[in-house]
């Protein structure tokens, strides 16, 4: 391999320099450092309710989850890692990060790649899982549990990130080859986890050996998590293509025709435009299965055990609320492709296009729609439709409107800001406890969620102004 | 008989946290001139051009533009305008077609699939037009900034490093398409560090140093001089 071990790691800790600025200087060192901070901080406080916890929940059941939610993490750092490059393209232009400067160094694309995955592993570890292990570990003396635990917490938890780190790689890799070897590949996983889900039901996640590490801490169950995760990274690696721009496809034009269509749009040319970039950018698809379905199917398996707990229809709204949320992450899809400097030079203001994204956003919405219809009606719920259907569309609607109120038009920057995190879960958090409650007692009264709409509104309104009086900087 | 006025900026100032970008800048722009602002690299430029069009809020002073109040309405103002970035950022996954098209739609211009035909064939990309955005080299994408400024004929045109990535070609056609412009009743304001280009086309000046004005006048004026517009930019430039 060209450059050597030194090379490496002098490319491997500019990347990591590279990275750290990119963040802090969005939001100041301060306030990007605080984040790992705010994880150990809410996991050290968690840690005590614990005992409580086990009175509800069997320890087991509770690994199951926090795994659930690791992997999940894996995969969308994974995915937005991927299509987070477009994204940095975009704002950045491609030659302002390394992974692009140096291609006029004498270093393979491939050196590269490897270089940049595995920064992009140690900085996601840092940022998410050892402030989470952190904090369990600083606690666990004061909550009975054993000194070894923390550390065989740390390795299957990273093991879980990691793999879903790796599946995604492993997947876009294969994407990019081919769709059609992708959606082969898809439809058997799909196949083979219905009849497991059949055959074990939830008792399948303890076969997920980074799970086994947790409950065992076996040497087997280590080396088969290694293997789970380097053999998707190696055949990832292996199988990279580097981008060549010599020959650029040609593509008719689908702007005209399609601002004609959405006439009934406040802004026909722009909803036109951001369909456009969904659809061109393969975004629309992959957004689709990397971003919604899949880490909703993974909260689907793992609220799963919740049953054996709580109603069935209790589940199923409980899901709907996360679903919304989910489902307002689609705000970042369509907000993702460019800066507004693409605008700057046209008569359009802030407001104007906020106002766009939200109508474009409004018709990304029938994803969701039709995935809540199926899921309540396959799970036996569709007693519970109306109160389901209203609670994912009040959250979806309601977490939007705090993304525009706190995020602007960059809500995929802005998101590592802890004091936007911070005011984003009180803000989601608070209304999701209350109204979950209050489908608790009786799931028709879940419908009040409806009653979102009206701060929502409140929050956008005030999203205008707040956002309207900003320089248009590019992050 | 006073000259109109297009652009007229009192006391503009920005700052960046403890950078003055911007110092104190009075500034008048003549209509029918082809105005250059001149500056080395970091001099505060782009930062006036992104002011005059409404991109950034100043930290102090007044700017009208078209007689528009720019603080007032950003909007109107780059409703009349046309505006061509420093750094050309057309939208990645629309075509150069797609974009005129888009561009003409925002703006309600009519026939515009005649006009980017027109203006395909005159800056020479006509083989580029139904490649994304970003595909496209830098100079084509220059081509399609400048395209897009002037779809919709703006009685006043700002342009940042108008000829940056054109080749010698394009860069004659392009000067002499601004020159036909300014004759025939439009206004063009460049900001450039290329001296050469402002002393061929420029009719009117003014030169920014470390976010401060140091001279505001017209070219002719150097003729009384008798010092070319270099040799003059470097003694109010090393006097500052």
């Amino acid at each position: 391999m060209q450059g050597g071990l030194a090379m490496g790691l002098d490319l491997f800790g500019s990347m990591m320099k590279e990275e750290w600025r990119l963040h802090s200087t969005m939001f100041g060192s301060l306030s990007f450092a605080l984040f790992p901070v705010l994880i150990f901080g809410i996991v050290f406080m968690s840690s005590f309710l614990l005992p409580l916890f086990r009175a509800v929940l069997p320890a087991g059941d509770l690994a199951l989850i926090i795994t659930g939610v690791f992997l999940l993490l894996g995969v969308m750092v994974g995915g937005f890692g991927l299509l987070g490059n477009e994204v940095m393209n975009r704002r950045f232009g491609q030659m302002s990060l390394l992974a692009y400067s140096a291609r006029s160094l004498p270093l393979s694309e491939r050196y590269i790649f490897t270089n940049f995955v595995l920064k992009d592993i140690v900085y996601y570890l840092i940022l998410w899982v050892l402030p989470f292990v952190l904090g369990f570990a600083v606690a666990s003396p004061f909550i009975g549990v054993p000194p070894g635990y923390p550390l065989l917490l740390f390795a299957s938890l990273t093991l879980t990130f990691l793999f879903g780190l790796s599946a995604i790689f492993f997947l876009s890799t294969v994407y990019s080859r081919s769709k059609s070897a992708l959606a082969i590949i898809f439809a058997a996983v799909l196949v083979i986890a219905g009849w497991a889900y059949l055959s074990y039901g939830t008792g399948l996640a303890d076969l997920f050996p980074p799970l086994q590490l947790l409950h065992n801490g076996a040497w087997p169950a280590l080396i088969e998590s290694c293997v789970l995760v380097a053999i998707p990274f190696a055949v990832s690696i292996a199988l990279f293509t580097p981008e060549y721009t010599g020959t650029s496809k040609r593509f008719s034009n689908l702007l005209t025709p399609l601002t004609g269509k959405l006439s009934f749009f406040p802004y026909p040319p722009l909803a036109a435009k951001d369909l456009v970039d969904l659809w061109r950018s393969g975004g629309g698809v992959g957004q689709v299965i990397f971003s919604f379905l899949l880490p909703l199917g993974l909260i689907w398996f793992f609220m799963s055990v919740l049953r054996a707990l709580v109603p069935d229809y209790a589940v199923l709204l409980v899901f709907a609320v996360i679903a919304g949320i989910i489902s307002a992450t689609m705000y970042t899809w369509i907000t993702s492709f460019d800066t507004f400097c693409s605008y700057a030079c046209l008569p359009v203001s802030v407001s104007t296009l906020i106002t766009s994204k939200i109508c474009t956003f409004t018709v990304l919405q029938v994803i969701p729609a039709v995935f809540m219809v199926v899921v309540t009606v396959i799970t036996g719920g569709i007693l519970y439709l109306i109160p389901a259907m209203a609670l994912w569309c009040a959250f979806s609607f309601y977490s939007l409107s705090v993304s525009i109120y706190l995020t602007g038009l960059t809500p995929n920057v802005l998101v590592y800001d802890v004091k936007v995190l911070l005011a984003f879960m009180v803000l989601v958090g608070v209304p999701v406890i209350i109204i979950i409650a209050l489908a608790f007692i009786n799931p028709y009264f879940g419908i009040a969620a409806l009653l979102l709409g009206i701060p929502a509104v409140g929050l956008v309104r005030k999203g205008y102004k707040r956002w309207e009086g900003k320089d248009m900087a590019s992050f | 008989m006073g000259m109109v006025m297009v652009i007229e900026s009192q006391g503009l100032t920005k700052q960046f946290g403890d950078t003055m970008a911007v110092d104190n800048v009075t500034l008048s722009v003549p209509q029918g001139s082809l105005f250059g602002l001149l500056g080395p690299n970091g001099s505060g430029k782009t930062t006036m051009i992104k002011m005059l069009t409404g991109q950034i809020r100043p930290t102090n002073g007044q700017m009208t533009v078209l007689g528009i109040n720019v603080l007032n309405d950003p909007i109107g103002v780059r409703k009349s305008v046309g505006i061509i970035p420093e750094q050309e950022t057309p939208p990645s996954f629309l075509t150069a077609m797609e974009y005129l098209a888009f561009v003409g739609a925002v703006r309600k211009i009519p026939d515009i699939d005649e006009k980017a035909a027109w203006w395909f064939r005159f800056l020479e990309f006509e083989d580029k037009r139904d490649v994304l955005c970003k595909d496209l080299s830098r100079g084509t994408r220059q081509k399609l900034m400048f395209a897009q400024a002037f779809l919709h004929k703006p009685v006043l045109a700002l342009i940042d490093e108008p000829l940056i990535n054109f080749d010698p070609i394009m860069q004659r056609k392009v000067k002499e398409y601004l020159a036909e412009y300014v004759k025939s009743g439009g206004t063009i304001f460049i900001s450039t560090h290329i001296l050469e280009i402002a002393e061929e086309i420029c009719t009117g000046f003014a030169i920014l140093h470390k976010g401060k004005l140091l001279y505001s006048g017209a070219i002719s004026e150097l003729a009384g001089k008798k010092q070319h517009l270099s040799e003059f930019f470097f003694s109010q430039v090393q006097d500052d």
